[in-house]
């Protein structure tokens, strides 16, 4: 019996998750725990750099200045709304 | 996600140029394709908006296997179309290098690494409208795939343009780069989840964003 379309699409979805989990995992135990710099850095051969002090939050952490950031995104959301209103006004 | 994370000075100064004129021309390529169609307020907003999204996402390191960080590649790829989405990569990947987070030498490889991601999602998202219809798996799906060729050349740019300064052979290297894409693609389960929740988010809310067929 062939399962509905929807089915289907779930349970392909469901298995490529399995199948990377699996390789995942496995890569992860070869490699171990590393950040994205030290991982990259290892795998073609570089000196690890040198280890940032965290500025984290449950392990969360923001790559490169955290107040750039802040300063950066608040701009980019103060331009969605500049577009939102600029959009609402092409409507009406 | 895909994201060549080396500092300034790994590739020579001529495989930067090469990266760099690729990316220039391919978003200049889209956009002049571009102008030939209409974009209309509404894509342009919706572009804004995946582009904060993705800028948003792109700099926080999660806890996962260590360390990884997502792309929202595949969304802008699905919301936004492979047109603005080249644009958008492009300003993502400047706004990222400006905050520390990239070098300024590697912009133009990595613009052609998520240009990859958002081509191929959405591509995968169009081509599988009649054979997966639930908006979850098949968000899901295009997200693998548009990872996973990401990943691809991603590992394929590094191979081709080779490291400054290391005794490694390509064969070690793509060994060990292909380490990282196992791990790089168990990052992807996370974000497949996110696409898709968001995609069915949407899709309940404002399902007219989800049906443009112009790219």
């Amino acid at each position: 019996m062939t399962p509905p379309l929807e089915k289907r699409g779930l349970l392909i979805f469901l298995l490529i998750i399995v199948i990377i989990a699996i390789v995942a995992l496995a890569a992860n135990r070869i490699t171990g725990p590393l950040g994205i710099e030290e991982r990259f850095s290892r795998a073609v051969g570089l000196p690890a750099p040198a280890e940032e002090t965290g500025n984290g939050v449950f392990g969360f952490s923001v790559e490169g200045n955290p107040a750039a950031y802040g300063a950066v995104l608040g701009v980019l959301i103060l331009l969605c709304l500049f577009l939102l209103r600029w959009r609402r006004k092409g409507n009406g | 996600m895909a994201h060549i994370h080396l500092p300034d000075g790994s590739f020579t100064l001529f495989w930067v140029a090469v990266w760099w004129i690729c990316a220039l021309a391919l978003v200049g390529l889209a956009l002049l394709w571009a102008r030939r169609g209409k974009i209309d307020r509404r894509r342009i907003t919706v572009a804004a908006f995946v582009a904060t999204a993705a800028f948003a996402v792109f700099q926080v390191q999660v806890p996962l296997f260590g360390g990884v960080h997502l792309n929202l590649t595949p969304l802008v790829g699905i919301l936004a179309g492979p047109l603005l989405g080249s644009l958008i990569v492009l300003v993502v990947n400047i706004l990222s290098a400006a905050i520390g987070h990239g070098g300024w030498g590697l912009i133009g490889a990595n613009v052609l690494v998520n240009f990859s991601e958002v081509l191929t999602a959405w591509l995968l998202w169009r081509g599988m409208g009649r054979v997966v219809p639930g908006l979850f798996p098949r968000a899901g799906i295009a997200t693998f795939g548009g990872l996973f060729v990401g990943n691809l050349a991603m590992v394929g740019i590094i191979l081709v343009s080779g490291i400054q300064g290391v005794t490694q052979s390509s064969s070690q290297i793509l060994f060990g780069l292909s380490l990282l894409v196992a791990v790089n693609l168990g990052a992807a389960v996370l974000e497949a989840f996110i696409t898709g929740f968001i995609i069915v988010y949407i899709g309940r809310l404002r399902p007219d964003l989800l049906e443009g067929r112009r790219p």
